[in-house]
């Protein structure tokens, strides 16, 4: 038999038998149905994971810290002490800083654009006349780094200019609008070792949207990089960390060299991390709860095997005449099995895309409302691939056969005479 | 020609054991028309599974056109009824759920003929039986004799060299009766297929050129068309007298 009239005669079978046929399939549709919402999830999961990255971060930049041995955090034995800055904790375990030479030295890798210290600063407080004190984190403003503009242009921001999350502009009684543009907010910083307090009065140049995808987050102040190392160096003046950094930024001066940029500074004695190497454990978290939704999806298939089986090896026994008649025609072994066989691959077919179609519409009407609830914004949880559900389907299919291989086996092994015989 | 020669076929083993054909032996010219004759569990329908490769029994040859066919691969033994052999069994085995076209394009479904030529094949059986208004309808919607001429045109389809019809008359009344057997007889005489068949009627046997009677899985008699037509004269005229 050929293998279109196989097939043909094959569907022909399980329509004659539909109620057999959908329910067999359904139970497939279950696990296609998790899978399918497990891999849309995780496609969702990585891209809104990405948005972030690349919202907050520079692909040209790379995070470098002085080299960490392995026991230096290691408090179950004592440690050497080595000469420079570092950073105290209890224990007797300490973090070494960056020095000036350090950012020197970083400077002269090629192509490297610029090395920025990471200033581990925060303003005392920021307020406003007549309004009250909040507390504030301080970063330079890196144009590299998007976010959403309500008011103003953040552009080459001067020293006496800082750019305010719309949070803190409702609180200091600023409205979202060009207006606010230009009134000044009062910055002040204490000096860790005597508390001597400085303000600093700054110009508000603009107004971003405060968002959850903003690692810059909302009660951070942006301000140009001379302010923010000015407000650093008054308030660490006079203690150990003057003049030594927690990390630095390297800025590679293009794209394509991130990488040998990279190398070239682990290769100078120190750790470097691009933004992804950082955001890595928030794709393997993904990963792995996609893993989880996958594995109740491949145990629900696991169970729509034995239906799958159970199904077949019925369809056979009712079926023994219409088998004795085919083999005694002249139906070959081989043609007899793959009849059974594409049953079984037509009840896979049918149960991945009942159950995949049905994720694809239960999701793709549940992403608002999910998107809403946990407040994505325009951002959808659920990222349904075209390539999944071909997968899924395929995938489906292909454990369908498996499943039908001992029946199938059965109903080509048949005697046409014996199975003839029985009426 | 199909020659027989010494076939022995055992059903079960050791003290079960029952010789359901012992050392059968018998010739059919290409073309002739065969009764196989004998009471019921005498080993007709054993013969018939033997002699179309259904079968294979335990010693002995199945020679058709030269080849010995319990010799073949079953690969080929397939190969060989799906083209060579058109089959009726005693009861129809019509397949009830599917429609009278689908009945009889399985066997050339089976035989991989290529879907054009398998509607005027199937058309033509069916004008062949007179089934041709009921091409469209379910199987199991047919009357018993209905049935009868689906799985005669079934038969026919694949234009078989060898035709077996186990009791193709068994249940039927006598008109519908004849009209079965002319269609064979015409079929035989028209294609020059070889027709056996296997019957309790004599009167249907007697229509044939040939006639094997069977007793107890052996060969009682065998008559040729001759030797018949002079019983057949003796016995009219005994009547007349
Ligand atoms: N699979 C089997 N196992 C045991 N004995 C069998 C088997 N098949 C047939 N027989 C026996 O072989 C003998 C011949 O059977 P067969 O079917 O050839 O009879 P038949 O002449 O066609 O009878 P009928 O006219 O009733 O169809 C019978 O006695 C039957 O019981
Ligand atoms: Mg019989």
């Amino acid at each position: 038999m050929k293998l279109a009239d196989t097939i043909r005669r094959a569907g022909r079978s399980l329509r004659q038998a539909k109620a057999r046929t959908l329910l067999t399939s359904l139970a497939i549709g279950v696990g296609a149905f998790t899978i399918t919402l497990a891999l849309a999830a995780g496609a969702g999961g990585r891209q809104y994971a990405s948005d972030i990255i690349s919202s907050n971060t520079d692909v040209r930049e790379l995070y470098v810290q002085p080299k960490m041995d392995e026991g230096s955090m290691d408090f179950t034995k004592p440690q050497e002490y080595v000469e420079g800055p570092a950073m105290q904790f209890g224990g007797g375990a300490s973090m070494k800083m960056l020095t000036e030479d350090d950012l020197a030295k970083l400077e002269k890798i090629e192509n490297v654009a610029e090395v920025t210290p990471i200033y581990n600063a925060s303003a005392l407080y920021i307020t406003r006349e007549g309004q009250k004190k909040y507390q504030a984190g301080l970063e330079p403003y890196n144009a590299a780094i998007k976010s959403e503009v309500l008011a103003g242009v953040p552009g080459d921001i001067k020293e006496d200019e800082v750019i305010l999350p719309s949070a803190f502009a409702e609180v200091l009684g600023l409205p979202l609008a060009e207006e606010s543009i230009g009134k000044v907010v009062n910055v002040a910083m204490a000096n860790a070792a005597t508390g001597e307090e400085k303000m600093y009065p700054l110009k508000v140049r603009a107004i971003i949207k405060s968002s959850i995808l903003s690692a810059v987050g909302s009660t951070t102040l942006q301000t140009s990089r001379a302010t923010v190392a000015e407000m650093y160096d008054f308030s660490v003046e006079g203690t150990p960390l003057a003049k030594a950094y927690v990390g630095a930024t390297v800025m590679a001066n293009d794209e394509a060299n991130a990488e040998d940029v990279k190398q070239a500074v682990i290769d100078a004695g120190y750790d470097a991390q691009t933004a992804e190497d950082l955001m890595g454990f928030l794709f393997q978290f993904i990963n792995v709860l996609m893993g989880i939704l996958i594995g109740f999806g491949a145990l629900a298939v696991l169970t729509s095997v034995f239906g799958i089986i159970n199904t077949q090896y019925i369809s056979v026994l009712e079926r023994t005449q219409q088998i004795g008649l085919m083999k005694a025609l002249g139906m070959r072994r081989r043609d007899v099995g793959r009849l059974f066989k594409f049953e079984a691959a037509w009840i896979g077919f049918l149960g991945g895309a009942l159950g995949s179609g049905v994720a694809l519409l239960a999701g793709t009407m549940a992403n608002p409302w999910i998107s809403d609830t946990l407040s994505l914004g325009d951002s959808h949880l659920l990222i349904f691939q075209p390539w999944s559900f071909a997968a899924i389907i395929g995938g489906l299919m292909f454990v369908a056969v498996v499943s039908g291989i001992l029946p199938s086996r059965k109903a080509a092994k048949l005697d046409p005479i014996e199975a003839l015989r029985t009426e | 020609m199909i020659e027989v020669k010494h076939i022995t076929k055992t059903y079960g083993k050791k003290q079960n054991a029952f010789v359901a054909l012992d050392d059968v032996s018998l010739t059919i010219p290409k073309g002739a028309s065969v009764a196989i004759l004998g009471k019921s569990g005498s080993g007709k329908s054993t013969l018939m599974h033997a002699m179309s490769g259904l079968d294979r029994p335990e010693k002995g040859e199945v020679i058709i056109d030269g080849q010995n066919i319990l010799k073949l691969k079953q690969k080929a033994v397939d190969r060989f009824r799906a083209e060579k052999i058109g089959f009726i069994f005693q009861s129809f085995f019509v397949q009830g759920n599917e429609s009278v076209y689908d009945n009889v394009s399985l066997p050339l479904e089976i035989a991989r003929v290529s879907r054009g030529k398998r509607k005027a094949r199937v058309d033509e059986a069916l004008r062949a039986v007179e089934l041709t208004d009921k091409t469209k309808s379910k199987a199991r919607n047919l009357s018993g004799g209905q049935k009868q001429r689906l799985a005669i045109a079934r038969a026919i389809a694949n234009e078989p060299s060898i035709i077996f019809a186990d009791e193709p008359t068994g249940n039927l009344d006598s008109v519908t009766g004849d009209k079965i057997e002319k269609l064979l007889f015409g079929y035989n005489k028209q294609k020059n297929v070889t027709l056996i068949i296997v019957t309790h009627d004599p009167e249907l046997a007697a229509k044939c050129d040939m006639l094997v009677n069977i007793k107890d899985g052996k060969i009682e008699s065998i008559e040729q068309a001759d030797v018949k037509a002079a019983k057949v004269t003796r016995r009219v005229t005994k009547k007349v007298q």
